[in-house]
């Protein structure tokens, strides 16, 4: 990448396919091999149509055997629905929970940013499904050109994320998996929310970069998932997902709370010397919270974990 | 005389402009402090009024440790950039160098990269990163000048393909360093992309030195980069130690540029439209293109400034984002201009 500023407006997209980019794009060793398996789920009917969060209709002829998944987000639902066994593919090093996930041969890391997956590669593992996040439209195209299906999920929400697993479910034969995993969330996230019933929003704010300092706004995961832990962000009036945020409006907000994202690179301490940063309220009170990014920037099955982390730092006096 | 006169007005006016500059970026912002807060805020840093009960203590930490660092580290940076292009298009005879354009600042950029990468930012102390972004610039711009000189001239064409050459090698080679960075790419984003809202009056203090030496070695070449522009043999039969000359305005040029970098990452155009902007009204001389274009780059930068924190508060534009706005229209208009001139002369 080049090193001019006018690239910056680039960062959010980049930091985010960082997640799903590595380095070492080299073939790697892998022993689990994805050979057939019991279905994890009931006998779904096969094929299954869906159309995926790119707005392209996908089938699935019969149920996947060998999956690659491009996002730790999409590896982490295909193992918690049991699947693990069948993925033949996975991002990067990012894809690092359940730790097997490790062991599975990496495709990631071409392309001008690094954040594309090797085609060669991917059609080299022969995926019957490929499960990826949004963006790579042009490797997408020639993805399904050479035939492996690819399914986009995008999840903007809580409720979206459930429903975006028990698509998963639905495409793997893991229908009954992916239900009790949704509702079993689902239960969590309304355990929370009544734990919170009736409790006054605090203001907080998101950085999940700094420096410039960048944060989430609306229709963003993050942000949904903030306002579902008791916070009213002060970053609503934005109108990007990942906007660059004015240093001077979050000292005339003070948020009562600054949560920093473990991606964001910065301690509690290094945010506290930070020219400015004494006179919001969330530094002087010492209410500067780390945030597992893992748990909370990852629309996963762990991301009730990140909620409930979340909660605890925005009202610590409420036991959820 | 009738041409000092001039000069003087014109250096009245940029000084009055730069003030005018300077009150406004302090006054203007993504938040509203009202003009008379802010006088009172600042007669009471000065100890000539009391504290004014009705302002906010937000509005006091927003205009003395928030705008104000950073409308001054615009002002340095500017300047730097401005005199930094000033003593390029001297050395090169050619009004489309500026440090950006031609490699340097991308040459500063790997180089503050690369001890990032290597041994850390801060290991060297405040001044590890201006240094090793000061040995970059200047590898680059004598790669440069080695490349973009056929005989005694530097052509515009030969000046533009090594620049952009050089650039894409620096470049490629930067991907490649952030590749296998690790974690420190994080740093290293921070740092590409930190520019003016970084790290407030620190970045001053490590900035203003640097920069101080640049435009004094700048002041000093600035005589013989007139007699330059006679043609090197010319300058050499007027007692210019012509090789000399050479390394010291090269020096100069990659010291201001890696000053700037070094705080604020890759800002393009203001060094290539400020000192060709004031030729136009003040004439070649470099004793007077020099001051004048400090001024004007600082201005420029300001203002530039300005609107990236404004236009889409309380979200913010990378400033390099503006100034390639207005200086891309520019440097095409400049290209095409020289292109019909090499084409009348033959």
């Amino acid at each position: 990448m080049r090193p001019t500023r006018t690239r910056a407006g680039l960062l959010p997209a980049v930091l985010l396919l960082l997640a799903a980019a590595c380095a070492d794009a080299g073939p790697s060793v892998s022993p689990s091999g994805g050979g057939p398996s019991s279905p994890a789920g009931s006998a779904a009917a096969f094929p299954v149509t869906v159309t995926d969060d790119d707005g392209v209709t996908v089938t699935i002829q019969a149920e996947p055997e060998r999956i690659v998944t491009f996002a730790p987000s999409a590896t982490e639902i295909v193992f918690a629905l049991g699947l693990g066994e069948r993925l033949v593919g996975v991002s990067g090093p990012f894809d690092d929970f359940p730790p097997e996930a490790r062991r599975v041969a990496e495709v990631g890391g071409a392309g001008d940013f690094g954040v594309d997956p090797n085609i060669e590669q991917v059609v080299s593992l022969q995926p019957d499904l490929f499960l990826t996040i949004k963006g790579g439209d042009q490797w997408k195209e020639r993805l399904r050109d050479l035939g492996v299906p690819v399914v986009t999920l995008d999840a903007t929400d809580l409720d979206d994320l459930l429903e975006d697993i028990r698509t998963v479910g639905r495409i793997t034969g893991a229908t009954e998996g992916a239900e009790s995993l949704a509702n079993q969330m689902q239960a969590e996230a309304q355990g929370i929310a009544d734990a919170l019933a009736g409790r006054p929003a605090v203001t907080c704010f998101y950085e999940t970069f700094y420096p410039p300092l960048y944060t989430v706004g609306p229709g963003t995961f993050i942000y949904d998932l903030l306002e579902r832990a008791g916070c009213d962000p002060v970053t609503a009036p934005a109108d990007q997902q990942y906007p660059e945020w004015s240093v001077e409006d979050l000292v005339r907000q003070s948020p009562e709370v600054y949560l920093v994202s473990s991606e964001s690179g910065s301690s509690p301490r290094a945010v506290a010397k930070r020219a400015g940063f004494q006179a919001v309220s969330a530094v002087a009170a010492g209410r500067v919270v780390p945030v597992n990014a893992d748990l909370v920037e990852r629309p996963g099955p762990r991301v009730l974990a990140g909620l409930r982390l979340l909660a605890e730092a925005l009202h610590p006096d409420v036991l959820v | 005389m009738r041409t000092a006169v001039r000069f003087r007005r014109v250096l009245l006016g940029l000084a009055l402009a730069l003030v005018a500059a300077f009150l406004l970026g302090v006054a203007v912002g993504a938040v509203w402090v009202t003009p008379w807060s802010t006088i009172r805020l600042v007669g009471w840093k000065l100890g000539l009024v009391d504290r004014p009960e009705d302002v906010a203590r937000s509005a006091e930490v927003i205009v003395f440790q928030l705008r104000l660092p950073r409308v001054l580290l615009a002002a340095i940076v500017g300047a730097a950039l401005a005199a930094s292009g000033t003593v390029f298009q001297g050395l090169f005879r050619n009004a489309l160098a500026d440090p950006a354009i031609i490699g340097v600042s991308s040459g500063a950029a790997l180089g503050a990269v690369l001890v990032i990468v290597t041994i850390g930012a801060g290991s060297l102390g405040a001044f590890g990163v201006p240094l090793a972004a000061f040995c970059g610039a200047m590898a680059t711009a004598i790669l440069v000048y080695r490349l973009a000189r056929i005989g005694p001239t530097v052509h515009v064409a030969t000046l533009l393909l090594a620049g952009i050459a050089v650039a894409a090698v620096i470049s490629s080679v930067m991907s490649l360093v952030m590749s296998f960075s690790g974690e420190e790419i994080r740093n290293i984003y921070a740092w590409l992309l930190g520019g003016l809202v970084a790290q407030g009056w620190r970045s001053i203090a490590t900035v203003l030195p640097v920069v101080a030496v640049g435009l004094a070695g700048a002041t000093l070449v600035s005589r013989e980069l007139n007699l330059v522009a006679l043609g090197e043999e010319r300058a050499a039969q007027l007692g210019v130690e012509v090789d000399r000359l050479k390394r010291r305005a090269i020096a100069v040029g990659a010291l201001l540029a890696a000053g700037a970098v070094s705080v604020a990452g890759v800002i393009g155009f203001v060094g290539l439209m400020t000192p060709h902007l004031l030729r136009l009204v003040i004439g070649a001389d470099h004793r007077r293109l020099l001051p004048a274009a400090v001024l004007g780059g600082a201005i420029l930068l300001i203002l530039a400034d300005l609107a990236a924190r404004t236009i889409i508060a309380p979200s913010e534009l990378p400033v390099g984002v503006v100034t390639a706005l207005l200086g891309g229209p520019f440097f095409l208009f400049l290209l095409r201009r020289e292109g019909r001139r090499a084409g009348a002369r033959g």
